[in-house]
């Protein structure tokens, strides 16, 4: 907390958030923190339980004012309240609590069906590469992920995975990857979670 | 060159002008070679997508504990009114302390008359809050229950558990393997049994895969005189070999026996056998045993739908990942079984001291 605030407009978080910026980022993870802290404590929830609300709430914002056709229709604080309460309730009702929220003159609400619905798709087809790359093991999904996101050579790779050489790195890749296509778009996945732990 | 070497290529702006053009007009000509290809780049902007999200997730992790790591943790106790109104607070502040010590502080706020039977609503309560952790879903919180009657009794010196499960020895060293989802993104993992004192681990290893962890006590005065009884088997044990296991479903171990059903687990997972020995939550992470006492797996769950079902994983998996993940650092017991011949019953008696109780806050 040593730094003093980015004093911003609604408009200029946005476009921070649009280009990456990671002050922005700070600025505004920093000036809504407590809004969201307060609606989850206060409903039943633990600061633990407000962060990771918290947090999902800036990732719904995120993936959204990636669209280009996004606009905010209100205030960012009454968007984000928005988000983060039907996100907790969503979690209440998930751990089989069945009360209200507490309104505690937060004002407006605004809605943000479609956004949250553009979340939860993302949020499935990131499990369904989490589920894939945690089938796949290591090293293949260090390797995968190397190659694919990190963008390393093939003679780094081999280097960092100790092959002999670029071609051997080459073939445990293409290995790697074809088991990983068989995961993913493999659907009986979804019934594997069945098993009851 | 092979397809997907190709795909990369492209996908990389690597090719040259003319071999793009032949691409893009094979595309268009071939079929196959299309779907092929839109699979391909489905797959790895997934994967991209994945990677970036999961970084902006770590980054915002970064900003909250540099921002407010330092701020207290509140714990929400509570949402029954009458008990909010007799603590006159719906939240119980602990400076940024363990939960374990949170929890802590209500078994000793339970102790006197009337509170006693509304702590233990709370306890199952915080439970449910605890969820929220990333504990994994599913796995098994008996514990808590008897975390609450033991205040009940006055002889609690512990907060119950966020879940508990089983976990043995692998070695005389100090390791002991356990079920990974049990233990999945917890503070702290703790093991007790008869024998041995409510000690801490740390967790060494884990396998998403196999849904294993490694975990060890670090305290050598504890480990100085182990000397488990058991082997690991990694042949395969035949169907139809009666075989028991050992586990803490409640808060004293628990026999089970029965045989081995099948070679194979769910959704003919190779790395399972499946066992007719009603499994119980909290019997996840136990040890699988065949008559002479050989280890041959590591109870993993059971199918939902059908009773007297259990799966375990296999010894030839478990020392195959062992190996792999610790670069052959761990030593995993293979000298012969000292139960071999034994009663049964004199058996339990000297696996006993190597079987425990995971405590998992």
């Amino acid at each position: 907390m040593s730094k003093p605030n980015l004093q911003l407009t609604d408009s200029q978080f946005i476009h921070g958030l649009r280009i990456g910026n990671s002050e922005v980022l700070t600025a505004l993870y920093k000036k809504y923190y407590n809004l969201v802290l307060k609606l989850v404590v206060n409903n039943s929830g633990s600061s633990d339980a407000a962060q990771d609300i918290y947090q999902e709430t800036i990732i719904v914002l995120f993936e959204n004012v990636q669209k280009p056709q996004f606009e905010l229709n209100c205030q960012l604080q009454t968007y984000i309240y928005s988000v983060a309460k039907r996100l907790w309730l969503k979690q209440l009702k998930k751990n089989g609590h069945v009360f209200l929220i507490k309104e505690d003159g937060e004002g407006e609400i605004a809605d943000v069906t479609e956004d949250l619905s553009l979340h939860q798709q993302k949020e499935k087809d990131f499990e369904k590469v989490n589920q894939s790359l945690e089938n796949l093991g290591e090293p293949c999904a260090a390797l995968i992920k190397d190659f694919y996101v990190n963008k390393l050579s093939m003679d780094e790779i081999a280097e960092k995975f100790g092959y002999t050489n670029s071609d051997n790195a080459k073939n445990q890749k293409y290995k790697c990857l074809q088991r990983l296509k068989r995961y993913f778009f493999d659907n009986r996945l979804v019934e594997q979670s069945e098993i009851e732990k | 060159m092979r397809n997907t070497d190709l795909f990369d290529s492209y996908l990389n702006e690597k090719l040259n002008a003319g071999e793009k053009v032949d691409f893009e007009s094979k595309l268009h000509s071939d079929e196959v070679f299309a779907k092929t290809f839109n699979e391909h780049s489905e797959l790895i902007s997934a994967l991209r997508n994945y990677a970036e999200a999961q970084k902006l997730k770590a980054e915002l992790k970064a900003i909250h504990s540099k921002e407010f790591g330092s701020d207290a943790k509140v714990i929400s106790i509570n949402k029954e009114e009458t008990f909010a109104k007799r603590y006159g607070k719906t939240v119980m502040i602990a400076a940024s302390t363990a939960l374990i010590a949170v929890l802590s502080t209500i078994a000793v706020l339970s102790t006197g008359g009337y509170f006693i039977k509304k702590a233990s609503d709370e306890i199952s309560d915080l439970k449910k809050e605890v969820d929220g952790l990333k504990s994994t879903q599913g796995a098994i919180v008996e514990g808590i229950k008897q975390g609450a009657e033991n205040i009940v009794k006055g002889k609690a010196a512990y907060a119950p558990a966020n879940f508990e499960g089983s976990a043995f020895a692998l070695n005389n060293l100090g390791y002991i393997v356990t079920s990974l989802h049990m233990i999945n993104g917890a503070d702290s993992v703790f093991i007790q049994n008869s024998t041995t004192e409510r000690v801490l681990t740390k967790v060494i290893l884990t396998d998403p895969k196999l849904d294993l962890a490694v975990l060890k006590i670090e305290d050598k005065e504890l480990i100085k005189k182990w000397l488990v009884p058991f082997s690991f088997n990694e042949k395969l044990t035949d169907v139809g070999e009666k075989v028991f296991t050992l586990g803490y479903p409640r808060k004293d171990m628990v026999y089970g026996e029965g045989s081995l059903s099948s070679l194979s687990g769910y959704n003919n997972d190779t790395t399972m056998y499946q066992i007719s020995i009603p499994v119980n939550p909290g019997n996840s992470g136990g040890p699988l045993l065949d008559e002479q006492g050989n280890v041959i797996g590591i109870i993993r769950g059971k199918i939902n739908s059908a009773e007297a079902t259990g799966f375990a994983i296999k010894s030839r998996d478990i020392i195959k990942s062992i190996n792999l993940l610790s670069g052959d650092s761990i030593q995993v017991t293979n000298k012969r079984s000292t139960l071999k011949g034994l009663k049964r019953t004199e058996q339990i008696k000297r696996i006993n001291p190597y079987v425990f109780n995971v405590l998992v806050y």
